[in-house]
């Protein structure tokens, strides 16, 4: 039945931009699979390994500047940087989570908001990386490596390829030691601990490879949009975004954040195009206001209540009435 | 010696919990460890499992000094430890509970899994090994709280008031479970208020007072003992005992 | 050592002052209930706008205003706690931690919405003048500040040390069931706790708002502020908030003087690192 759903589901993903073939169906296509690779990153250490960072932005930051660096300093293709972003990101990671991850979850948060910012005026500071007026790729492709393309369809079937990617990582992640680990972390550090389960390093290495990951879809939206800023590159709007799809669609679950992206990206655009410029404050008060609810009422996301209903669906195993 | 503490001293603040207590523990035995509210027994316990570091003095396990060592590697070298609330994992199944237990002792999730039922099916839950761990009644999850701790292969097992909660016919099935973890080669460390299980169980016992030692032996001893008795009591119970001590049964105070 | 530099010290503890007072509401929401109140900053935000709007229809300047943001941001905080924060602190921390952040998210953008992205002043006039001691000139404005702050920040580590009512709120910070068994109720001790938290963002605030620029997004540097002093102080200790509070006020502004204004923040976000990296536990030797 499940593998029915995945086919399905596949070949709808597959067939989607050439269904829907205008020009703005297949970029808000590939925007939504972009944004669900963020938030899919985000997702194994927020999600699965319940530390939620909310300045994740620095991250998809390090790759967008990696991508841009490397074009505007050495001349390479955008796409070529994306090792250099990486291995910047997962050296912040290591900076916030070495000393943060040993301590209440509190630290490492505040950590995460601090740093984002820090970095982000570091940035918008330094006039090699673009400082406040940021960097731009090239103008016109000059190889296929460039990666520049005229319509969004090739990007969206690089971000289904990268997506489908990191979902895969993330199912076999779930299925290894180092998953169950993450949830037992997640719902009871002292005994996970009790029971040789490393707990401050395994919380890393998830940060660590969701920071890398993150910079992974930073490089991906420098090679698409050509240029970033201090603000559309490590802006806490991105931070937000990638929260609150993974939240929504459901924290911790493998297609939480496909479904979070999915409903909140095409809404964003609409509400856009229907307030403008004004509407700007307002989107971001809604997303407040939903990120409130999301905690006060369903933490565990949409696919949690439809997974949970589906179960009350079920009739309920046969349970011995003497317990032991 | 299996596990040792020396003059172990805990303060919290102006507040000491735990004034230089020692024990040993021999490999094999069952060793209780009571006293009254407030006599340093869960602190005292959780220096031994790594969950606190101690003020002063030294933990050793197998001999080598584990002082400072984090929980997770004392459970490597195996010491393992149930907690007096039972911290489940409310979100897995027994089965994946207990697997986090297995996991120390190998990588691979088949073996893992495999391993977790064998342990499960001895503590008695097999049935429910599939079902919500929140779903379990307080003895299910005491009884889940060891199969844990047993699936990590531990040379000993320290058990943070297992009994609380639990109605008589509860606590006789736990007392026999703990019998046969016992007899399959487990040393264990009992911090119990029960006293009729620290008397069936514990082949020596060490009793706590405000933090500092007042009495060790068996437990016929030591439930004897007038210094014991006006812990727990009172003075005026401890000259009562006294003036019986003749005719005492040993029975708890 | 220079005049300018005494100037910028002395300016720097007033600052460090008003950081020390909104902080150390934070500090003590955090002690008692576990919680990081996330929208820390923007509650300052808010009773600076408070401030700015009272200025607008009164024409008053803070001493209306003062007290109108204290009771204004303490009535928010009561709210919060009833409807929000109860529920999200039984719950994972992710739940916790979304919430506050929503509210700052929620909060900062209406008020992006309501008054522009613009930011506003307050005229030197209401609080005006520069005083003199000796060669050394401080602004009045930033004089009251700092003064307020200091006797509102001692006032409250009174309240929680010396009144009965403090020793209640501690109880129910160190064992709430056992609290509750002695007749003490936790609920009304921590909407306490947040009342007295922020009403004292409300004060900090409107304080604040004689001297500095006034906007939607002041929130996101302050509340950042306040995790660099709770972190330095102590989570949990308000002496130790205003140790730190003072200290980082005097960072800041030698930062300011030294290396430009730009690079204030950045030093003092490196702190904030710093201190995670070699102590945690802070000043006060208190962790998590």
């Amino acid at each position: 039945m499940r593998a029915l759903g995945v086919a399905v589901g596949s070949v709808a993903i597959l067939a989607y931009p050439l269904v829907f073939s205008t020009p703005f169906q297949q970029r808000l296509g590939a925007l939504v699979l972009l944004y669900a690779i963020g938030a899919s990153a985000w997702n194994i250490v927020g999600g699965y390994a319940g530390q939620v960072s909310i300045g994740h932005a620095v991250f998809f930051g390090c790759g967008a500047y990696g991508a841009l660096v490397s074009y505007q300093h050495l001349g390479l293709a955008p796409i070529a940087g994306l090792p250099i972003g990486v291995a910047v990101a997962i050296l912040i990671a290591a900076v916030i989570g070495v000393p943060t991850l040993r301590l209440s979850g509190h630290y490492f948060s505040m950590a995460t908001i601090a740093v984002a910012e820090l970095v982000r005026l570091v940035v918008a500071n330094t006039e090699w990386l673009g400082g406040a007026q940021g960097l731009s790729g090239p103008p016109v492709p000059r190889t296929l490596l460039d990666l520049s393309f005229t319509s969004a369809l090739p990007y969206y079937y690089l971000f289904v390829a990268v997506l489908s990617a990191i979902i895969g990582l993330t199912w076999w992640i779930e299925r290894s030691r180092i998953g169950y680990y993450l949830r037992a972390i997640r719902d009871s550090e002292r005994a996970a601990r009790s029971l040789g389960a490393a707990a401050p390093r395994y919380k890393l290495y998830a940060f660590i490879l969701s920071a890398a990951l993150t910079a992974v879809a930073g490089a991906l939206y420098a090679v698409m949009f050509g240029f970033v800023d201090p603000e559309s590159g490590l802006g806490i709007l991105i931070s937000v975004k990638m929260v609150i799809m993974a939240a929504l669609g459901g924290a911790g679950l493998l297609l939480g954040p496909l479904v979070g992206a999915v409903i909140l990206v095409p809404l964003e655009e609409l509400s856009n195009s229907l307030l403008g410029g004004a509407g700007a404050g307002l989107t971001f008060v809604a997303y407040g206001a939903i990120v409130m609810a999301i905690a006060r009422f369903q933490p565990g996301g949409i696919l949690q209540r439809v997974l949970r209903l589906r179960r009350k669906a079920r009739p309920a195993p046969a349970v011995p009435v003497a317990q032991p | 010696m299996l596990i040792e503490a020396r003059q172990i001293t805990k303060a919290f603040g102006g507040f000491t919990a735990v004034d230089r207590a020692s024990l040993a523990v021999e490999p094999g035995e069952i060793l209780g460890l009571i006293g009254p509210n407030g006599a340093g027994k869960s602190t005292l316990f959780n220096c031994l499992t790594g969950d606190l570091r101690p003020t002063s003095g030294c933990v050793l396990f197998e001999g080598r000094d584990v002082t400072r060592l984090a929980p997770e590697e004392r459970a490597r070298l195996g010491l393992a430890r149930t907690f007096q609330v039972p911290q489940t994992f409310e979100h897995m199944t027994v089965l994946e509970n207990v697997m986090i237990g297995a996991f120390l002792r190998t990588s691979r999730t088949s073996e893992a899994s495999a391993r977790a039922r064998a342990v499960i099916d001895t503590v008695g839950l097999g049935p429910l090994a599939d079902t919500p761990a929140h779903s379990l009644g307080t003895p299910g999850r005491k009884r889940l709280e060891i199969a844990r701790a047993l699936a990590t292969r531990p040379k000993a097992l320290l058990l943070d008031e297992a009994m609380a909660g639990l109605t008589p016919a509860e606590i006789a099935r736990a007392i026999a479970l703990i019998r046969d973890i016992h007899a399959s080669g487990i040393t264990l460390v009992i911090v119990e208020h029960v006293m009729e299980v620290v008397l069936s169980l514990a082949s020596r016992v060490v009793v706590l007072h405000q933090g500092r030692e007042i009495a060790r032996g068996t437990p016929a001893e030591v439930t004897r003992d007038p210094v014991v008795i006006e812990a727990y009591l009172g003075k005026r119970a401890a000259r009562a005992a006294n003036r019986d001590a003749p005719e005492s049964t040993g029975r708890s105070p | 050592m220079s005049l300018t530099l005494v100037q910028v010290i002395a300016g720097g503890l007033l600052l460090g002052a008003v950081y020390a007072l909104f902080s150390s509401g934070l500090t003590l929401i955090w002690g008692m209930m576990n919680v990081v109140n996330f929208a820390h900053g923007d509650f300052v935000m808010l009773g600076m706008y408070v401030a700015f709007v009272v200025w607008k229809l009164m024409g008053a300047g803070p001493a209306a205003a003062v007290p109108v943001a204290a009771l204004l941001l303490a009535t928010l905080g009561v709210v919060c706690y009833f409807s929000l924060i109860r529920h999200v602190m039984k719950g994972p921390m992710l739940a916790q931690i979304l919430g506050t952040f929503g509210l700052a998210l929620l909060l900062r953008y209406s008020a992006f919405w309501y008054f522009g992205a613009n930011f506003q002043t307050l005229p030197d006039t209401l609080v005006g003048g520069t005083l003199r001691f000796g060669s050394l000139r401080i602004e009045s404005s930033r004089l009251l500040a700092g003064i307020v702050a200091l006797m509102v920040t001692a006032g409250l580590h009174l309240l929680l040390t010396r009144t009965s009512l403090g020793s209640r709120m501690l109880a129910v910070s160190e064992d709430a069931a056992a609290a509750e068994l002695m007749g003490i109720r936790p609920q009304r001790m921590q909407a306490t706790a947040w009342a007295l938290a922020a009403g004292a963002t409300g004060i900090a605030g409107a304080l604040i708002a004689t001297f500095f620029y006034i906007s939607p997004t002041v929130g996101e540097t302050l509340a950042i502020v306040a995790f660099v002093t709770v972190a330095l102080g102590g989570f949990g200790s308000v002496p130790g908030a205003l140790i730190a509070g003072l200290l980082i006020g005097v960072i800041e502004s030698v930062s300011a003087y030294a290396i430009g204004a730009v690079y204030k923040d950045i030093v003092v976000y490196a702190l904030f690192v710093a201190v995670l990296w070699l102590r945690p536990e802070g000043l006060m030797g208190r962790t998590r």
